[in-house]
């Protein structure tokens, strides 16, 4: 066993962790710089421009490395977005807790006053939270909440303090003043449906819901219309085309033709669950996808292609909800990013061997068998451990020679042909010879299939996997399913590895695939990585039903909260030595009215830092010093006017480009910029908890074999041995 | 060709406590674990140097698993240390601490080891008649009418445990949870003998801490795919499941063969034939009415699809640590066999619900009358995740030894303050009499009486890890802490607030002195004035049945390492 120390003033970890994490600097903000990741071993290259990749790339080896990796994977499989907040937030208040502990401040008041000062931001930044509903309204309906109530700033912290469910529903004041949507002056358009309901407070509204509902006929479309031939009955897959050459032409989902009226529902804080729960049939995401796009909008809109087309085929059934777990993506490298797309059901990529056999079935209505295991005639379920002491004796010579093998072989083709099964999707393995005889007899196999692919086919068509083909009975086989080459654009089939691309669909089936194009085929996993941040921070934003105003106003809010902090800490130090930091060890009491001030502070240099850091990269500003004089100027205003939420959401609705809001919009319509909620929140806390835990860690105890290889290494006297 | 050795003698180590490398090596691990202790206590990482699991802890039971020691000397020491942390969870630090420097202590007064492990012995054979006594002002009963002190000894185990990355909130929040979980576990009505019920810890990891919860019954785990589709259960009246144990594999496996070799004839399967064995199993179970079938290994797919359509819940692999719980619950024995099914095994459930917890999906087994309950723990990341549950189970601990013992010892470092002067004035006080049944001078007593308190001290400053001093005063005993960096001229009752345990507050009449000073015996005392304890706050206490026994593991070993004369060694 080794032990090394670390040394308490100039703390080893806390140096890893800062120098580890400003790798991460330029990945902030809306527009990244890509990182070229080089092995020097074996020359291979990454290509990262998120911190999740970028850490998964480095060789971390040192515990600290570990730690701050673990903490990023856990936010990434939890919320899929805030890591690169994380990563920053990391580095800087670690430079800021090194800096505390220079001047000498006792460790636990380091650690109580930072977590009991990101507590007291986090449960009292709610009050900037703005509800989705608003923003399903367009940019000049945002209202500030404030504006009308807020008398000052005890005022609203007293609000808060209540807790964020106590808090007023903003959305019950908006109602109370736009009463009528169609205010809004939506065009009179051709619609198929047109929906009225009664509304909880007993207003009429209208919704145009803009459900292109074109029969497109089997033949090809005239060539400027850039449709294709489509499956007869399959409406799902002429919307999307249309949908496709549509977006070419528009910035935004809601373009004249589409302007969705929309409506109100109380019927939120639902169970969170996969699922974010949409308000029923409300599906104009436009401003709110546009505001949580951050910069990347080729991918958000095609979020908001999927939630279409989730919203047509809910049109049928009668539930929508954006379900994330029902999408998957289909990645092409070398298709241009054009030809990036959403189709219902399912695309992927077949070897071209298979291409007769898609011809053959192109035009029928399919039976589909789904198979959760391997096709093969070894393969035994999980859990399943066969014998190996039984060996199998024959009486009759003649009989040995069929092989067990081709035995199985006849008795499956036997099953597939006899159930007249056309397409079978398989999650595992599948045996050589019996795709090769599959193919002759007109079936079709696909494998590897992820198991939510299976449930979604399984859900529509009604039938249950099977795991051994021994099982197929009639409630195994499932029937209205078709299959197609997919095709871009301009009607070419794709080629790609010698393998075809198809789709399968299914009538009603939930499930879409994002086919994702990049003509750099280095870029595909960023591109792929970009489209699944826009996915989760929409899924977030109406899981949580509340998003908060971005650009750097809740990190702007924070640092005048803790400015105000600061102030009462340093008016209370004569006054009320504990306050409301209450000290479990008595002593500390009396170092914390000293510290307090100077720990605030070093907390609110780490949103600072940040802060100046997305403004610099965000392009509006030549250096982050600038951006630095520009957050103080906002901080003095804000300190001027008494109640910062309501001058920060007042600048929020300017779409003030002071603040680190960024120029992606056209000149006439300013777009606002939203953050999620819950992830945000946690990726402070879990960049601070990480800070705090490598600050409290005093040792390294190194256990195992590497004992040895420590012992006769340069640096073996940092080490103590056991 | 063979090659023999020839085998080397064992080595052979006088004296081993004499030895530089002992006692630097024991130094070293003693560091260690003062470090840790308290609430400020300093984390340790642990990992294997080669890109391994990093965990960060300061909890003895993980840290003393995580180190490879292996000096006899040393692993003598954390041998007993984890046996007292089996038998009682919580005070693992306490004893490895207070064993390692009454080691030091002793060493240091260079005696005869026979005289002082006579004189140790007796010393501790006074703190546990004290500690046990009515007499002895440094426990406090547990009253179990209010969830007051219940919840002050949960919430003190957690707040020590710093690793679990809790704050104020959250720190309240699962103290809170353990609490019910643990209320949940005590049977109604009570009979000669009372057995607990069980509270299983469901992992949600990756979830803010403020997520978790406690349900009753038991939540199991199952693909969200399961739960989309389901069915009516099959009930035997509105408030009756039957239920069905199994913990044999129903995957269809044929084992048990035995050795040597079985021979099949070809055309005959010994797959088909087990299928169909468990088929007709399942031909039983849905004529029985059974409407749950629960195994712990796998079951075969086929089996699945025919429960399935016969209305038959099925749940699998729920592994060995749900058996007893679930059996414990629901009356139902486990089934270890395919052939003979008894009506006797079967158990029942009130009802059968689902939940879903984030990303997670959960069957919700309700029993009739329930024992058994789940705490869906939750936590920011993996290491924190596996810290808080170790801290959990050591407060679940706290709580079963408090209910067979309703008594509390005084924490924060009071108890072992208070302790050191009362056996301070015990021994300054000692009759002849007693001297002599142990036939030892008054002096070697004293000298030895001595490093034992100063041990004790020792202990409780550990608490305290940043630049600070530690007061005592001479009323109570208790322990006081200031900032070390007071002016000269200061009076220490203007820098002191609370004590440790945070039951005396500042009084006037109090004298201070520096912990680990010279001063005259004193017989401490407990308040007679009201005015002066806290009843409104949370005192910090500690276990009393774990506290006792690492108080007697900690002066054994000690005696026991002092003891040791050879270390005898196998080299082969």
């Amino acid at each position: 066993m080794a032990f090394r120390n670390v040394n308490r003033k100039r703390h080893i970890g806390l140096q890893q962790l800062s120098s580890l994490a400003s790798i991460g600097r330029t990945l902030l903000g809306p527009t990244k710089l890509y990182k070229f990741i080089i092995d020097v071993s074996t020359c291979e290259s990454v290509l990262a421009c998120s911190a999740v990749r970028l850490l998964e790339s480095l060789d971390l080896t040192s515990a600290v490395g570990q730690l701050l990796n673990d903490t990023i994977q856990a936010q990434n499989k939890e919320y899929k977005t805030g890591m690169t907040t994380l990563l920053f937030l990391v580095g800087a208040w670690s430079s800021a807790v090194l800096e505390c502990l220079q001047q000498n401040i006792p460790l636990p008041v380091i650690v109580s006053v930072m977590s009991e000062g990101l507590n007291s931001c986090s449960e009292k930044v709610h009050c900037l939270q703005l509800s989705v509903h608003d923003l399903y309204k367009g940019p000049t309906s945002v209202p500030i909440y404030f504006s009308s109530s807020s008398q000052g700033p005890q005022i609203i912290e007293n609000k808060a303090s209540i807790g964020s469910n106590h808090f007023r529903n903003p959305l019950v004041h908006v109602c109370e003043e736009v009463p009528v949507f169609k205010e809004e002056g939506v065009p009179e358009v051709p619609h198929s449906h047109q929906v009225s309901w009664w509304d909880p407070h007993n207003r009429c509204l209208n919704s145009y819901l803009c459900t292109t509902d074109y029969r497109i006929p089997t033949s090809v479309e005239s060539a400027d219309n850039k449709t294709m031939p489509a499956v007869p009955g399959s409406r799902l897959i002429a919307s999307s085309i249309n949908k496709r050459t549509r977006l070419t032409h528009s910035r935004y989902f809601n373009t004249l033709e589409e302007k969705h009226s929309l409506h109100e529902d109380d019927n939120f804080g639902g169970p969170p669950n996969r699922s974010a729960a949409c308000p029923s049939k409300c599906n104009d995401f436009g401003h709110l996808a546009v505001a949580l796009s951050h910069g990347n909008q080729s991918s958000m809109k095609l979020v908001q292609d999927i939630v279409r087309c989730q919203q047509q085929v809910a049109d049928h059934t009668g539930t929508f909800q954006f379900n994330i777990a029902e999408v998957v993506t289909c990645c092409l490298p070398g298709l241009s990013e054009t030809d990036s797309c959403v189709c219902p059901g399912y695309v992927t990529l077949v070897s071209s061997e298979k291409a007769t056999v898609i011809r053959q079935l192109q035009d029928h209505q399919l039976q589909i068998l789904l198979v959760d295991g391997d096709l093969t005639e070894k393969y035994r379920h999980l859990g399943f451990n066969g014998p190996s002491n039984v060996q199998i004796i024959s009486e009759n010579v003649d009989l040995q020679k069929s092989s067990s093998g081709s035995l199985w072989l006849n008795c499956v083709l036997d099953i597939l042909i006899q159930s007249k099964v056309n397409l079978i999707l398989v999650k595992g393995n599948v045996c050589e010879i019996l795709m090769e005889r599959c193919i002759l007899n007109n079936i079709l196999i696909i494998n590897p299939v992820s198991l939510n692919v299976l449930h979604a086919f399984g859900e529509v068509t009604g039938v249950q996997l099977v795991t051994y083909l021994s099982q197929v009975n009639s409630h195994c086989v499932g029937r209205g399913v078709w299959l197609d080459f997919w095709r871009t654009g301009d009607l070419s089939k794709i080629e790609l590895d010698n393998k075809v691309l198809i789709s399968i669909k299914a009538e009603g089936i939930h499930l879409v695939t994002v086919v994702l194009g990049s003509t750099v085929s280095s870029k595909m996993q960023v591109t792929e990585d970009q489209f699944w941040a826009c996915a989760y921070r929409l899924h977030h934003a109406l899981t949580d039903q509340k998003v908060f105003p971005g650009g750097g106003a809740v990190e702007l809010w924070c640092l005048s909260h803790l400015q105000k902090l600061e102030e009462q800490s340093l008016k209370q130090a004569d006054k009320n030595p504990s306050g409301e930091f209450d000290m479990s060890s008595p002593l500390l009491s009396t170092s914390l009215t000293q510290y307090k001030p100077v720990v605030l502070k070093a907390l609110a240099n780490g949103w600072h830092q940040y802060l100046s850091r997305v403004m610099f990269n965000t392009a509006n500003y030549a250096s982050e010093f600038e951006a630095s004089i520009s957050i103080k100027h906002h901080l003095k205003k804000i300190a001027d006017c008494g109640c910062p939420s309501a001058y920060i959401l007042r600048e929020f609705n300017k779409g003030d480009k002071a603040m680190a809001d960024c120029d992606f919009s056209n000149e006439h319509e300013a777009v606002k910029i939203c953050d999620n909620v819950t992830p945000k929140v946690e990726a402070w806390r879990r960049a601070l908890d990480l800070v705090l835990l490598v600050l409290q860690t005093d040792a390294e105890i190194i256990t195992g074999p590497k004992r040895n290889q420590l012992l006769n290494s340069p640096g073996s006297s940092e080490f103590v041995f056991l | 060709m063979s090659r023999i050795e020839a085998k080397k003698p064992s080595l052979c180590t006088s004296e081993p406590l004499t030895k530089e490398v002992v006692s630097y090596s024991l130094s070293v691990l003693s560091g260690i674990l003062k470090s840790c202790y308290g609430p400020t206590g300093r984390l340790k990482q642990l990992h294997n140097g080669m890109g391994g699991y990093v965990r960060t802890t300061s909890q003895s039971s993980v840290l003393l698993g995580g180190l490879s020691i292996t000096h006899p000397v040393l692993k003598v020491l954390t041998a007993s240390v984890q046996n007292h942390i089996s038998r009682f969870s919580d005070c693992g630090l306490f004893t490895a601490i207070l064993c390692c420097s009454l080691v030091e202590n002793f060493q240091k007064i260079n005696f005869a080891a026979c005289t002082v492990t006579k004189i140790s012995r007796h010393l501790l054979s006074l703190c546990i008649d004290y500690l046990k006594s009515e007499a002895c002002v440094c426990r406090i009963a547990v009253d179990f009418d209010s969830i007051k002190t219940l919840l002050s000894l949960v919430h003190s185990v957690l707040a020590s445990k710093p690793a679990c990355m809790l704050n104020k909130t959250e720190t309240n929040h699962i103290s809170t949870l353990v609490l019910k979980a643990f209320l949940l576990t005590i049977p109604h009505t009570v009979e000669t003998n009372v057995v607990l019920g069980r509270c299983v810890i469901v992992p949600v990891k990756d979830k803010r801490v403020m997520d978790s919860t406690v349900f009753p019954g038991l939540l199991i785990e199952v693909p969200a795919f399961q739960l989309a589709r389901t069915f009516p259960i099959k009930r035997i009246s509105s408030s009756t499941i039957k239920m069905a144990l199994f913990c044999i594999s129903m995957s269809g496996d044929i084992s048990n063969t035995g050795e040597g070799t079985v021979i099949v004839h070809h055309g005959i399967s010994l797959e088909v034939a087990v299928l169909d064995q468990l088929l007709s199993l399942g031909k039983q179970l849905v004529n029985d009415q059974v409407g749950l079938v629960v195994c712990q290994k796998v079951i075969h797919p086929s089996l699945k699809v025919y429960l399935k359509e016969h209305h038959v819940i099925t749940i699998d692999r729920i592994g060995v640590s749900m058996m007893e719980p679930l059996s414990q619950m629901t009356g139902s024995q486990p089934i270890a066999s395919l052939h003979s099914l008894s009506p006797t095994y079967y158990g029942s459930l009130k009802d059968l619900r689902t939940e879903s917890f984030g990303s997670k999906h959960f069957l919700h087994l309700i029993p009739s009358d329930t024992l058994v309950c789940s705490l869906i723990l939750c936590n920011r990341n993996e290491m924190a995740w596996d810290e808080l549950k170790v801290a959990c189970q050591t407060a679940e601990h706290v709580l079963q030894l408090t209910i067979k013992q309703p008594l509390a010892l005084l924490g924060g470092g009071c108890t072992e303050t208070h302790l050191a002067s009362y056996i301070r004035h015990k021994s300054f006080t000692l009759p002849t009499s007693a001297l002599k049944a142990i036939d030892c001078s008054w002096t070697q007593y004293q000298l030895v009486a001595d490093a034992f308190c100063h041990s004790l001290e020792c202990v409780a400053r550990c608490l305290e890890h940043d630049d600070c001093e530690i007061l005592t005063d001479t009323v109570y005993g208790h322990f006081w802490s200031v900032q070390s960096e007071f002016p000269s001229d200061c009076n220490w009752s203007d820098l002191v607030l609370k004590c440790g345990c945070g039951i005396y507050s500042k009084q006037q009449n109090l004298n201070w002195r520096v912990l680990q000073s010279q001063c005259t015996p004193f017989t401490p005392q407990s308040c007679s004035n009201e005015s002066f304890v806290n009843s409104t706050d949370h005192l910090v206490l500690d276990c009393f049945t774990a506290k006792c026994s690492g108080l007697q593991v900690a002066v054994e070993t000690a005696n026991l390492i002092l003891d040791l004369s050879y270390i005898v060694e196998d080299q082969n």
